[in-house]
């Protein structure tokens, strides 16, 4: 399978207060890729990383199938970005920054910069200065967009936006997906949101990727069992135990939040001697939060 | 590409260039005041009095040109770094280039007040009567304002361009070079008393003279002149 984006053990740090360490992550070509992450995990750090704004430390990064930073020119041809933080520029209006950033890409549709801006409501004379920040969030995903780049790169494009606009943005962004067969990659901590639309899923958490997967592979794979009798340790088990809580006032029953689970590894609990009484499915951002919290170290300090 | 950004740029600086494009074009005005010799007149002791008086104004100019090529110069990064500098990263443009860009572009907008000046000195050369041997260089002051006004551009674009960090580094090993010079002046001094080597004038005259990098700054700066 191609990857839109690649990183191979990239490494990089910010003095001694923050560090991404043997970084590896892989976009396939075409799917829309979720990447999950608490605030201050690393995402957007990754995200200039492979965007070339900055130079990793160690590893190789690879977009659309060329070297980061060596072909960065045209890389970045194909690549529509919308940043965490508004970049455009205040004095200018919306038709000025259109046009000053159309400039710079040869693949620039007009026709579609305009029916997107009639789709999302923004005027071509407003001042930039004077736009609200829904307008603004929708300005940034308009920009990327009329590129018609082969890869979106989202920063948390609907951060603080209301449901309206995010709806919006994030149909605009389905509808060029769904034609132009372009790969997104798209960061936030908006579980919930990526749950809808995301085929790919990958999280990270002070600096390191936690999980990588299909979605669904995610969203099935990751269970709360309920289990009695269950041994102190688990020899050659066919599941991981991300965590495992003992019921309050009920003898010797256990939660357990598990991976990779599937309905025939009943039969090894049986075999190991425990009871199992229930599994529980659980949502993206339940499974999120297990996974996170069974990747940090019990001290609960930073790695 | 540049004619984009040189329009982004000046949308950026159009308020702040205005006063500075006025006190362009109404200093030579300004100067002139009060000459009101008549053709045919002798250069006597009287005009050289007046030339004398009129060189009291003579340093505005390079002032003005060196305000104006900072003002152009910071406007030009002024959003870029509020921004983290991210939008231009994330063009398809080498960083050379991009900077190469921005540069033509606030060097092309150096053009405005140098022609306000350039007719402003001309208004100001056709509104007096010289008299006999003093002409007016309203071309030559403009080109000279023109050539100032892009050093004092050039140096300030590249101090801006840097991060504050790269700029304060800069900044202290100018003001480090100077220090030190005056500590090994003082130094030898006290050793070798007859020996004057005064660091901190000698660069500033390196700077300035004739053939220095600022030289244009300490030119001639007369409308007037014989």
């Amino acid at each position: 399978m191609n990857n839109a984006i690649e990183l191979r053990d990239v490494s990089w740090s910010a003095g001694k207060s923050f560090a991404l360490r043997d970084l590896s992550l892989r976009v396939p070509t075409g799917s829309i890729y979720g990447f999950l992450g608490p605030n201050g995990s690393g995402k957007t750090t990754t995200i200039r990383l492979f965007m070339g704004m900055m130079r990793p430390e160690r590893g190789e990064i690879r977009m659309l199938g060329k070297s980061v930073p060596r072909d960065m020119k045209s890389i970045l041809a194909r690549v529509g970005y919308v940043p965490e933080r508004p970049h455009v520029y205040p004095a200018l209006t919306v038709a000025e920054q259109l046009r000053y950033h159309s400039a710079f890409f040869r693949s620039w549709d007009r026709g579609w910069a305009k029916e997107l801006m009639g789709r999302l409501q923004l005027e071509a004379e407003q001042k930039i200065a004077r736009l609200s920040k829904g307008e603004t969030g929708k300005l940034l995903p308009l920009l990327a967009l009329a590129q018609r780049p082969n890869l979106l790169v989202l920063d948390e494009p609907t951060e603080g936006l209301d449901p309206v606009v995010r709806r919006d943005v994030i149909a605009a962004v389905l509808d060029y997906v769904s034609e132009a067969s372009a790969t997104v990659f798209i960061s936030s901590h908006l579980v919930h949101e990526l749950e809808r639309i995301c085929d790919w899923v990958g999280m990270m958490d002070r600096g390191r990727v936690v999980a990588e997967m299909p979605m669904n592979q995610f969203k099935n794979g990751i269970k709360r069992l309920r289990v009695a009798d269950a041994p102190a340790t688990l020899n050659g088990s066919p599941f991981t135990v991300l965590s495992r809580l003992s019921e309050n006032g009920a003898g010797s029953g256990e939660t357990w939040i598990v991976r990779g689970w599937e309905a025939p590894m009943r039969y090894y609990l049986e075999t190991v001697g425990a009871t199992l009484r229930d599994v529980i499915d659980l949502d993206l951002e339940e499974s999120f939060v297990d996974l996170l919290r069974s990747s940090r170290p019990p001290s609960g300090g930073r790695q | 590409m540049y004619h984009p950004m040189l329009f982004v740029h000046w949308k950026q600086a159009k308020f702040l260039l205005i006063p500075f494009v006025v006190a362009a074009f109404g200093l030579p005005l300004l100067v002139v005041q009060g000459y009101g010799w008549g053709a045919g007149v002798e250069l006597g002791l009287e005009a050289y009095r007046i030339l004398a008086a009129y060189e009291v104004w003579l340093p505005l100019f390079p002032l003005l040109a060196a305000s104006i090529g900072a003002v152009i110069a910071l406007t030009a990064w002024n959003w870029d770094h509020r921004y983290g500098h991210v939008h231009a990263l994330s063009l398809p443009v080498a960083r050379w280039e991009y900077a190469a860009m921005k540069m033509g572009a606030g060097a092309a907008l150096v053009l405005v007040p140098s022609a306000a000046l350039w007719i402003g000195a001309h208004l100001a050369s056709a509104s007096i009567a010289l008299p006999d041997g003093l002409r007016a260089y309203p071309n030559l002051l403009a080109f000279r304002f023109f050539l100032a006004t892009l050093v004092s551009y050039a140096l300030f674009f590249a101090l801006g361009a840097g991060t504050i960090r790269t700029t304060m580094w800069v900044v202290s090993a100018v003001v480090g070079l100077v220090v030190g010079g005056e500590l090994v002046r003082g130094v030898l001094a006290m050793v070798a008393p007859s020996m004057d080597l005064d660091v901190m004038t000698n660069a500033l005259l390196w700077v300035m003279r004739a053939g220095g990098p600022f030289a244009v700054f300490t030119g001639n700066w007369a409308l007037i002149d014989v």
